[in-house]
Order: C-alpha cells, then sequence, then structure tokens
C-alpha cells in the first residue's frame, strides 16, 4: 500500500473509533492506537447517554466490533506513539506495543484464566471502586478481547498459565516496536477528570459517601461493582437523598481551570433520572450555577426531570460539605441565591462532577507531533472559527474533547470532519511508495 | 458440525462428545466432529476440511454467541466454497454453559436442544447474494452558506464533483448578515469572502444561484434530482449522495416585549445588522432581553444556543463604540459554555457590562416611558427586589428557528423535521449528521442553533460521511432484506409506512416494492403484511417457525 | 415428577439477545427452560409465529426486544408492542390462558434483568401448570381454538388494523383527522372479536355442515349474531350451504386457497 494512503488515529474512544471507520469505510489503512487493553474510552464507562437515556456500552458495542472486523483497521491496543517524524503526506511513526504477556493470536478470550488468578486489585474502569485480576480483560465487552497481564501486581505464580488450555500466556513476552509510513494524523485523546481533591471542602477523599461522577455512573450501572443496584459504599444503605454539586473545578478562577466542561449540567440531569429510576423514594438535589441546556434536546431533557422525575435544582454551589463521622451521612451547606439565606441540607450521598480536563498526556503528544496546545492542555485548532479540527501542522489533526469540551454527538461529528480533513490531505498530497 | 469445547468454557459443563453424537441422528447431519477451539486458526482449517472431505453444503458452529464470532466462521464457509448464508451458529455457551454451571445434565439436553434447532433452521437456509449497486461519484449540496460551501470545498477538493445549490442569488447565506464573529471577532464577510472566493473558481463545484430543488427520486448512489431557477429554467441531474445545509431564520417576536409596537425594540439580528453598518446612534441605555421566544414552556422549548454569546459580543462592540453607554443584559442561564466562552462573561462584567438574571416564571415586561423612552420592569432572581430600567434601546435576543419551505424540502427528500423542527437525524448520539435514510446528510443550523465554528465541523463531518460511498464506488449490502410476491400483494401500502427507512415503495402497478440496498432486514413489515407477501431472507417464516417447532421436540411437517 | 415448563423465547439480535449473552458472560444462572430463537429485530415476530409455537405444546411463549426507544432499526419495538397487545386480547378469546405470552425489553446491558425475567416467567408458568395442548392428548377444544386463533392472526383484517395503528394515533387518517387510541382499541376490539368467531365458525363447519341454530349453541353465542358472521362468511367465500334439512339451511366450509 502507497504510504500516503494510510491514517493514524490516536486514541480509541468514540472520536477515535468514529474517525477510524469513516477512514477504513472509503478505503484508507487506518492504524487506531489505543493506550489501554480495549477501545471504547469513557463511553464504556458510561451507563446510559444523555438526553436519549440510549444504553451506552449497546450502541457503542456494534462500534466497537466494526473497528475490530474492518479489514481495514489494525487496532494497536495497550500502545503508545512514540515517535513521530516526517510530514503531510508522509509520518514516519515509531508505536511502543507494551507486553500483555498474552499471545493474542491464541487467546481466545475464554476467562478461564481470571477465573483462577488469586490476586485483586482497584479496577480503573470501575474508578476505583470495583475490582479485578491480576490478568484481567478491563470490562466484559472489550474489544479485542483478549487478556492483560497486570505487570506491576501480577505475582508470577502462573497460574493462569497452567489453566489456559491455549497455551496464550507468554510471561517472557517483550515490548514490541512497531514501524508505521501514514499519510496523516488524528489525535483524539479524551479528557480525564480534574482531582477534586484539590477542593478539599467537598470532602473527596475524606468521606465515603462523597463520589464524583464517573464513580457514581459505575454505581449506577448494571454492569458495575453492585450490578446497578444503588448502594451507599459505606453501609449499603440504600440513600433517600442524593445531591449533586456542579462545576467542581470548573469555571473557577482560582483552584480550577477557566472553562465550562458543557457536559455535566446534563450528565448529572441523567444520572439525576437514573437515581429516581431506580429508587422512586430517592430525593434528588442538584447544586449549579448556570445550567447549561444548549445542546439539542437538552432543554427538553432537563424539563423532564423535573415536571416528571421531581430532580430538583437549586440555584446555588455550597461553600462546604461535613460528615456525621458516626453514620457517614452528608450535610451541605450553601447560600440559596434565590432566597437569599444560607441553608443546610442533608444528604446521604453527594456527587461531585468534577471539570473535565484534557489529559496531562497531551503535552507529551504535543511534543512528538510539533503541536501547539493551550494553556489548558487543549491541542490548539489552527482556525477555530474556519479550520477548527487543523493544527499548525500539516496532516496532523484533532477532534473530540482534546480539541474542546463536548458531548459525543459532537464529538462524532467532528471526528467525521477530522476524517475528511485526513482523506483531502491525502488526496492532495504527492504519493510516495513504501520501501 | 462443528461443536466447540471453549477449552472448558462449554466443555466444562456440557457434555460434548454427547452432543457430538446426539447431532449425527438429526436428519440431514452428515458430518459432526468436537474442538477445543473452533475460532482458533486450527479450528477453521477443520471446517474447511470436513466442508472439503464431506461435501458439506450447510455449516454450523455450536459454540459462544454469533454476535462476535459468526463473520470469521462466514469468511471460513466462503473460502471453502460454501455461500456464508448457509452457515448457522448454535449458542451453546453465553445461552447454556454459562448460564447454567450448576446443572451439567441439563445444560446438555438443552445444548442438544439448541443443536437441533439449528439443523432445523439451517435446512431450511438458501444461498443470498449481496446486491451491489453503483454510486455516483457526485454531491448535490443544498444550501450555498457557510456550512453547503464547507461541505462543498471539501468533497471537491477531493475529487468529487458538486452540484451546489443555493436558493437566494448570493452565495453565503446567514453570515452575510453577521457583523463579526466569536470568538476570534473575525469580520464575517471577510472571513465568508474567503470561502467565497474558494468556491468560485474550483472545476468540482457547479454552483446553481437562486435556485431549488423540486423532485427527487431513487436512492443511495442514484438519486434523481431536478432544480429550478427562479426564470422557470429546469435541469435534471444523477447525484450519488445528498447534503442538507439549508440553514435557519432568525425568529420575529412578534407580539413580545412591545417588537412592532415600539420603534426602539429590535431583535439582536437588527442590531447585529446596524452595527456592521456603522448605522447605530449612539445610545443611553441598551437592555438586551435574552431566552426571547425561547426556552418556552410550550412551542420553542428548546435553547438557541448562540444567543447569549451573540449578545456579549454585541453588548461589547456597543460598549467599544460607545463607552458611556449603559447595556444591560437580562439572562436566564448564560449559555457561556466550551472553552473559552466563560471569559467572555468575565470579560464583559469587567467592561461593565451588568447581568440581572430573571426567571422563566417572571418574565421582564417592556412598556412606553418617558420621551419616547421605554421602561423594562424585571424581577432580579437573585436580588429578589423588582428592578426598573430606563431605556432607549431594547434588543431582544430571539431564537434561530427552521425555514418555512424546510416542511416540502423534508417531503421532497422523505427525511424527517424533529419535535424542535429542525432536520432529524439518524440517531442523537451516534449518528448526528446521517440521516436514517442512506446517502443523505444534513449539517450546521438545519441540524439545529450552532455557531460557525460548530457548523464547519458538521460540514466537514458530513463531507467524510458522503464521501464513504462515492470513493468506494460500489456499495454491497448485507442479503438480510424484504422481498415481496407481487402476485399476493394487495398494495395496501402498510409496508410503506411502517419501514423506517423508506426501503418500500409503490411502483407503476400500485404493488410494493423493496429497494434492497435501502432495506436494513428488521422484518418489521414481513411480520405485518396483511396478506402474508413479504417474506424475510434468512429469516423466513418458514425457518423461524420451523426453529420453534425445534425446540418443542417436534418435526416440521 | 416435578414439571419443567418448555418455554420459548424470541429475541431481538441487539437488545435482547445481547443481553442473554451477558447473563451467561457474567455467570448469573437462571432455569434452563427457555429456548431462544434469535431474530434481527423483535418486530419479526409475527403473532402468528407465537400461535403456532403454542399449539405445538409450549407451555409458554417470551418475546423480547430493545427499550422503546432504543430499537437498533428505530421503531420495529413499538409495532411489536402493538402486535403483542393485539395477540393477547386474541388468546384472552380462547381457552388459553394469555399469561402464557410474556413481552418484555431487555437491553444489552440488562444481564441480570434477563435472568430475573426468565426465572419469574418460568416460576409463573410452573404455577400455571402444563400447557393443555401437550403431549400425547391435547385438550381438542382449547387446540381448535388456537387454530382458530392463529387463523385470525393470518388474516387481511386484523393484520392491516394493527400495521396502520402506529400510523394512525400518531399522524391521524388520511383524512387529517385525529384518531384517539380509544376509538382504535374499539375498532380493534369488535376486528377480533368478529374476526376469531368467524374462524370458530369456519373449523368448526369444515368438519360437518352445520347450522346458525347449532352453531350459536357451541359457541354461546346469540343465532342473530352468528348468523350476520355466516352472511359475511358467504360473501367472502369461506362458507357456502351444503344442504337443507326441513327449513334450517347447513353451512359447510369452502377451502379457502390462494
Amino acid at each position: 500500500m502507497e504510504a500516503s494512503k494510510s491514517v493514524l488515529v490516536i486514541g480509541g474512544g468514540i472520536a477515535g473509533m468514529q474517525a477510524s471507520l469513516d477512514l477504513a469505510s472509503r478505503g484508507l489503512k487506518v492504524y487506531l492506537a489505543e493506550k489501554t487493553p480495549s477501545i471504547g474510552g469513557r463511553m464504556a464507562q458510561l451507563d446510559k447517554t444523555f438526553p436519549t437515556m440510549d444504553c451506552s456500552i449497546c450502541i457503542l458495542a456494534p462500534k466497537m466490533i466494526e473497528c475490530f472486523r474492518h479489514p481495514n483497521i489494525t487496532l494497536l491496543t495497550y500502545s503508545e506513539v512514540q515517535e513521530v517524524s516526517g510530514s503531510a503526506g508522509n509520518f514516519t511513526v515509531k508505536i511502543l506495543k507494551k507486553p500483555r504477556f498474552i499471545n493474542e493470536e491464541k487467546c481466545t478470550g475464554c476467562g478461564v484464566c481470571a477465573q483462577h488468578c488469586p490476586v485483586e486489585v482497584p479496577n480503573e474502569f470501575d474508578m476505583g471502586i470495583g475490582v479485578r485480576k491480576a490478568i484481567y480483560v478491563p470490562f466484559p465487552q472489550a474489544v479485542p478481547l483478549k487478556y492483560t497481564v497486570d505487570e506491576e501486581n501480577c505475582l508470577k505464580c502462573r497460574l493462569c498459565q497452567r489453566m489456559c488450555q491455549a497455551e496464550a500466556v507468554d510471561l517472557n513476552q517483550k515490548p514490541e516496536v512497531v514501524h508505521l509510513n501514514v499519510g496523516a494524523v488524528v489525535v483524539a485523546t479524551g479528557f480525564e477528570l480534574f482531582d477534586v481533591q484539590r477542593r478539599s471542602e467537598y470532602g473527596y477523599g475524606k468521606y465515603q459517601n462523597v463520589l464524583i461522577s464517573l464513580e457514581f455512573e459505575r454505581l449506577l450501572s448494571a454492569s458495575g461493582p453492585t450490578g446497578g443496584h444503588l448502594l451507599r459504599l459505606s453501609d449499603g444503605r440504600i440513600p433517600k437523598r442524593i445531591a449533586f454539586i456542579q462545576c467542581v473545578g470548573s469555571r473557577s478562577l482560582k483552584g480550577g481551570v477557566s472553562f465550562c466542561s458543557s457536559a455535566c449540567c446534563m450528565y448529572a440531569t441523567k444520572e439525576a433520572i437514573l437515581i429516581r429510576e431506580h429508587e422512586p423514594e430517592c430525593e434528588v438535589y442538584i447544586f449549579y450555577n448556570e445550567l447549561k441546556v444548549f445542546g439539542k434536546g437538552f432543554q427538553d431533557f432537563v424539563t423532564r426531570a423535573q415536571n416528571d422525575w421531581g430532580v430538583k435544582y437549586v440555584r446555588a454551589l455550597p461553600g462546604e460539605v461535613l460528615e456525621d463521622s458516626k453514620t457517614g451521612d452528608l450535610t451541605l451547606w450553601y447560600e440559596d441565591t434565590r432566597e437569599n439565606v444560607t441553608k443546610s441540607i442533608k444528604a446521604d450521598i453527594v456527587v461531585l462532577c468534577p471539570a473535565l480536563v484534557p489529559r496531562a498526556a497531551n503535552k507529551e503528544v504535543g511534543v512528538i507531533l510539533g503541536l501547539e496546545l493551550d494553556e489548558h492542555g487543549f491541542f490548539k485548532p489552527k482556525d477555530s472559527l474556519f479550520a477548527p479540527v487543523d493544527t499548525n501542522v500539516l496532516g496532523v489533526f484533532i477532534c473530540g474533547y482534546c480539541q474542546s469540551p463536548k458531548d459525543i454527538p459532537e464529538s462524532v461529528a467532528q471526528a467525521s470532519a477530522a476524517a475528511a480533513r485526513a482523506a483531502e490531505v491525502i488526496a492532495l498530497s504527492p504519493s510516495k511508495e513504501v520501501h | 458440525m462443528f461443536i466447540c469445547h471453549c477449552g472448558i468454557n462449554i466443555g466444562g459443563i456440557v457434555n460434548v462428545p454427547e452432543v457430538v453424537k446426539y447431532a449425527m441422528t438429526l436428519p440431514n447431519v452428515v458430518y459432526s466432529e468436537g474442538n477445543l477451539y473452533t475460532c482458533s486458526s486450527e479450528g477453521l482449517s477443520k471446517i474447511k476440511e470436513g466442508i472439503g472431505k464431506y461435501n458439506l453444503n450447510r455449516v454450523i458452529v455450536a459454540s459462544c454467541t454469533p454476535r462476535t464470532h459468526e463473520p470469521l466462521f462466514r469468511a471460513t464457509c466462503e473460502e471453502a466454497g460454501v455461500n456464508k448464508y448457509l452457515f448457522e451458529m448454535a449458542n451453546i455457551r453465553e445461552h447454556c454453559s454459562w448460564a447454567h454451571m450448576h446443572e451439567p445434565d441439563k445444560a446438555t439436553e438443552k445444548a442438544k436442544d439448541i443443536v437441533r434447532m439449528a439443523v432445523a433452521k439451517a435446512r431450511l437456509l438458501k444461498p443470498q447474494e449481496e446486491p451491489e449497486i453503483d454510486v455516483a461519484p457526485s454531491a448535490l449540496v443544498i444550501g450555498g452558506g457557510i456550512s453547503g460551501m464547507t461541505a462543498a470545498l471539501c468533497l471537491a477538493d477531493q475529487g468529487f464533483k458538486v452540484y451546489l445549490v443555493e436558493k437566494e442569488p448570493e452565495l453565503g447565506g446567514m453570515l452575510r448578515h453577521l457583523h463579526k464573529l466569536y470568538p476570534t471577532m473575525v469580520d464575517a464577510s471577510e472571513g465568508l469572502n474567503k470561502i467565497v472566493e474558494a468556491v468560485k473558481p474550483n472545476k468540482n463545484i457547479e454552483v446553481w444561484k437562486s435556485t431549488v430543488v423540486k423532485q427527487v427520486k431513487g436512492f443511495i448512489g442514484n438519486f434523481d434530482v431536478s432544480f429550478q431557477r427562479e426564470n422557470g429554467e429546469t435541469a435534471n441531474f444523477r447525484v450519488g449522495t445528498i447534503i442538507v445545509a439549508t440553514g435557519a431564520d432568525v425568529f420575529e417576536p412578534v407580539g413580545m416585549y412591545g417588537y412592532e409596537k415600539y420603534d426602539n425594540v429590535i431583535t439582536q439580528f437588527k442590531l447585529e445588522q446596524l452595527l456592521k453598518g456603522g448605522q447605530l446612534e449612539k445610545p443611553e441605555r441598551v437592555v438586551m432581553i435574552q431566552c426571547t421566544g425561547a426556552r418556552e414552556e410550550k412551542g420553542r422549548t428548546y435553547c438557541s444556543r448562540i444567543c447569549c454569546m451573540t449578545a456579549l459580543k454585541n453588548a461589547l462592540l456597543v460598549k467599544e463604540s460607545y463607552p458611556e453607554t449603559d447595556v444591560y443584559i437580562l439572562f436566564r442561564d448564560l449559555q457561556t459554555y466550551g472553552k473559552e466562552y466563560e471569559e467572555w462573561h468575565r470579560m464583559a462584567q469587567d467592561r461593565g457590562v451588568k447581568f440581572i438574571k430573571y426567571a422563566l416564571e417572571k418574565p421582564p415586561e417592556v412598556v412606553a416611558g418617558n420621551n419616547g423612552k421605554l421602561t423594562v420592569d424585571v424581577y432580579h432572581a437573585l436580588l429578589n427586589e423588582q428592578v426598573q430600567i430606563e431605556s432607549d434601546l431594547v434588543v431582544l435576543s430571539t431564537p434561530l428557528v427552521q425555514h418555512e419551505d424546510a416542511k416540502e424540502l423534508s417531503q421532497i427528500l422523505k427525511v424527517p423535521l424533529g419535535p424542535d423542527g429542525f432536520f432529524f437525524e439518524a440517531h442523537v448520539k451516534l449518528r448526528p449528521i446521517d440521516f436514517a435514510t442512506d446517502g443523505i446528510y444534513v449539517c450546521g443550523t438545519a441540524h439545529s442553533p450552532k455557531d460557525t465554528a460548530e457548523s464547519v465541523s458538521q460540514a466537514l463531518g458530513v463531507a467524510s460521511r458522503a464521501a464513504i460511498p462515492m470513493a468506494v464506488k460500489r456499495l454491497r449490502t448485507e442479503a438480510i432484506t424484504a422481498t415481496v410476491d407481487e402476485i399476493l400483494c394487495s398494495g395496501c401500502g402498510t409496508c410503506v409506512t411502517i419501514c423506517p427507512y423508506g426501503a418500500i415503495e409503490k411502483d407503476e402497478k400500485g404493488v410494493a416494492r423493496v429497494t434492497a440496498v435501502v432495506c436494513k432486514g428488521c422484518g418489521t413489515c414481513g411480520a405485518s403484511c396483511p396478506e402474508k407477501a413479504i417474506s424475510m431472507r434468512h429469516f423466513t417464516d418458514e425457518q423461524v417457525v420451523a426453529q420453534a417447532l425445534a425446540a418443542l421436540g417436534r418435526a416440521v411437517a | 415428577m416435578t414439571f419443567e415448563p418448555r418455554i420459548v423465547g424470541f429475541l431481538c439480535n441487539w437488545c435482547s439477545y445481547a443481553g442473554a449473552d451477558l447473563a451467561g458472560v457474567s455467570r448469573i444462572s437462571y432455569p434452563t427452560n427457555i429456548r431462544i430463537i434469535r431474530l434481527m429485530c423483535s418486530g419479526r415476530v409475527d403473532p402468528v409465529f407465537v400461535l403456532e409455537t403454542l399449539a405445538n405444546g409450549a407451555d409458554g411463549v417470551m418475546v423480547m426486544g430493545c427499550h422503546p426507544g432504543d430499537c437498533h432499526y428505530v421503531e420495529g419495538n413499538l409495532q411489536t408492542e402493538r402486535k403483542i397487545k393485539m395477540l393477547k386480547k386474541l388468546i384472552a378469546r380462547t381457552g388459553l390462558e394469555p399469561e402464557r405470552v410474556r413481552l418484555e425489553w431487555v437491553s444489552a446491558s440488562e444481564g441480570g434483568r434477563f435472568a430475573e425475567l426468565v426465572k419469574e416467567f418460568t416460576n409463573q408458568i410452573k404455577a400455571l401448570g402444563p400447557s393443555p395442548l401437550v403431549g400425547e392428548k391435547p385438550d381438542p377444544n382449547i387446540l381448535e381454538d388456537l387454530l382458530a386463533a392463529k387463523a385470525t392472526a393470518g388474516d387481511f383484517r386484523l393484520r392491516v388494523l394493527v400495521g396502520k395503528e402506529k400510523g394512525m394515533i400518531d399522524d391521524g387518517n388520511v383524512y387529517g383527522e385525529e384518531v384517539s387510541q380509544e376509538e382504535f382499541d374499539k375498532t380493534m376490539d369488535e376486528a377480533i372479536d368478529a374476526e376469531y368467531v368467524r374462524n370458530k365458525i369456519y373449523l368448526m363447519v369444515r368438519k360437518e355442515p352445520l347450522s346458525v341454530k347449532e352453531l350459536s349453541k357451541r359457541l354461546d353465542l346469540d343465532p342473530q349474531a352468528v348468523l350476520r358472521h355466516m352472511v359475511v362468511m358467504r360473501r367472502r367465500g369461506m362458507v357456502t350451504v351444503d344442504r337443507i334439512e326441513g327449513t334450517t339451511p347447513l353451512y359447510a366450509a369452502l377451502e379457502v386457497g390462494r
């Protein structure tokens, strides 16, 4: 295949997957690099998506399988991009495939190894509130469905090796370096969560029943650590009142970031509705400052949450959260701006909606590709209005949250945009032969 | 018949050898073997070997769920010369061994039943061909604004022919009327002209101004489109794909806040045009009212996304030209989302723009004041007091709304409008710029209110989506489609309405006809047809009933 | 020996079948009684399939699809809902318990829910007891009822009503008038009653020619009503007068063929 007719996509979340599928479907070769063992990204961690209340993994899994099955897509999971040189039409890429200690050709994903592994560690996919084994797949619908050995926690007892009838365990596996030639690069590295412990007034890390939204989402998920049963982690009780605090770290001049994460008002509304569905007796309060209802269907979603589901929106951002150490119950103190009084309210669980921030690793990616980042860590578009997915490097494009805060539909549309531009650049570049 | 142990996943609970033996007692089963891992390269070789040696013309693999490995096994069959639709799977892992780990005997019996059901279906399977159609490498873009032109340029650069149809005499759409674009504050005309100048000389783009689309027939790859110019001139073209980029209108708030009653109550759009033309005379005190005719309890319940930023932008421009002028913005929730827009709120506050929050339940009132001025009466929701502001210019921020003629276009294209009046996409989350009808896409404010940056992203997005079928030139679709027996069909039209993809139409004889490439094979038409004239390939009535009877241990008569 | 129900499940590929897969992946146990048939969409389920399955001795039938709004094919499940509603009304007129048919929405991530539903339904059927149509000697009356129901569900009139139901209620009729669900239900109920009785009559006079008086006795219906049905059936070519005994015509079935 000519060097120029292939594209490297960095990041296997919904944006990376969409860009890959668009490019592959039109006949270009795609290398999709993802640093975790499975593609899927954040969407795989969600229970439902707003405002449609679709089951997230249900709509995501077919796309993941398509990426896996597509003859034009090569998945490079558990891999990281180390070097990129060259220019549009002819980039030389060096990728490091981290050792899974599993022979991917032989592993059938049957799971017998994990059943017998004696080591249990907190599960990253469940944001640490669930557990996995030292030999694991991140979640049941992982693609590729191949196991991975977590080197750090593995005891090297070799029980997995003995149980595996396909002889797929290879504890001597070494990291592999993959060299590629591509015509264009699409960056879709997504986001991570603001460290809410920086907002110590909310007690995250101190109080067991203060959770961050993505942890709470895992609690609500049927595939999560409690099987979707809404229970308090401290005592297993069913909560009777849950409070959400918006903008923890967002829209803040001190101790946070200045921008708006654009999805939190809506996902809090979604989680609130899920709570009311799971536990009709549980009250839900959402403490907010400015309700961001700008997207298609957003305002109707909030109206439904209020009128049909009885979710209570309070325009106030609590000053602090206190805990009754005997019961684990929480008290929030806030200034009710409508009535102009300071109030307190008790809650069984407090969910913090943290700022969604560009990954710290973007800096490294920026260095490798020569990309400019803004002060927040987002990749800078060449022109925010007329060239939103182009960057300062011709042939390298950005899409999804790493370009700017956005939700799933916007990420999907922008991923297609990056694919279009990548295809355009390839079409316009003189083609080069591979040596 | 290939029955998988899947290591111990199946073999540890289900007595696979017993099932292998049982399978040989079933009608038409000439060969049956067990595999350790049928999906391994070894297993796949055994399938090919078995096909060759025993002259198999139907293949069943009893193992895990078809949802993962069916394509792999189908491909293996094809390689050995067996049509992939003559392959069937029996799920004896997820639906059997794994769910009944403590009842191995019952699980084994169940596995036998499942295998028997697969055989019952497999016996009735027929080979299928996947229909292929040519795709014309040309696109129709309806709408010559920033979205339409961006999509057109991107497609043209990829080598496709584009027909760009614009109903106005000029290209440019909404941007022609705008002054400055946030957040870069670039002059709208400047930005727009660059793009218009790129479109003009582009050899792949054929621009049709003062033209509307009159009729569209056909399906993806083969749309026959008729245009009509203002002067009556008509033309017909065949295109492979269609992009809707028709933009939106600005709502005129007749009867609200004194609009059209008082001269000095104008829309934000009008203010934009005044600023653009340098025609704004120095106002003493401007009051902007957000959410005018938007986020209502009934009717236009949606938020129009861009009005808060537009108000901030224009407030800052007014302050720049007239620093002594007071500017108030009356808002409900400030939609300063995203990476940069929060800064604008701060900036505006720093420059002295005053913000007053009001609630939906207590909207402001605009009444005539003294000396030709107006009095804006608003309940300040944070200070909890009634505030009166004397103003000589009230600016109403109104939402974008769908064009009046969109209903006609939606019927011509047979694509839906959503509850807010904007075009309705195939899937709100994962297919935001596709229509459910293959080959037709939507972008820009025709989809929903959005700003320039977002419109351009979507426009580039549809350029990718439309390029896919056009780049591969020939489309192959699954053979699981519906087919109508013309003799049985009585033309009742039930299937036509039921099909969510518009894949069925009544032909010249008044009989239903399925366009196989558009059909997705759901089977709803087949189950609903009053004359039982529709059969579903690969999921025929006979095959389904055979499986049900086999489940009950009964053979088909 | 304890009664082990035989349950057949029609599941849609994208949601419920995947939900069942997940139950297995999660190693959630449920009773072994169910046998699953995979369809692309729950909308593929023709009421005739369910009736055929029941007539052949299934103790219970489950139909599962995606939650409303989630259907992979947009609205197939909404059509399923209406079909099953009609089906249950039809079964209620036979001697078979309508509770033997169950429609549920299960998403691809609801493995636990799938297992729960199967457990619940299996227990429900255990309590209900074996279907009267099971075994060597199925109850002949109920079997006849069910065959009449099958013919009714396969007939033009009910199918066109169910097929057009959603469109009419959402978008109004061809005159642009609103059709309310209550109005529609009334029409549907009348149609179900009428067509079911007609198909029962058909099966009866297929065995032997019968008079209106005899039919009205066996069906426990007013003779005037039966006569009205006979008139319609004659017009449709379903029955004809076989002979006259005294002043009483006896009707026999005509082979309704294509």
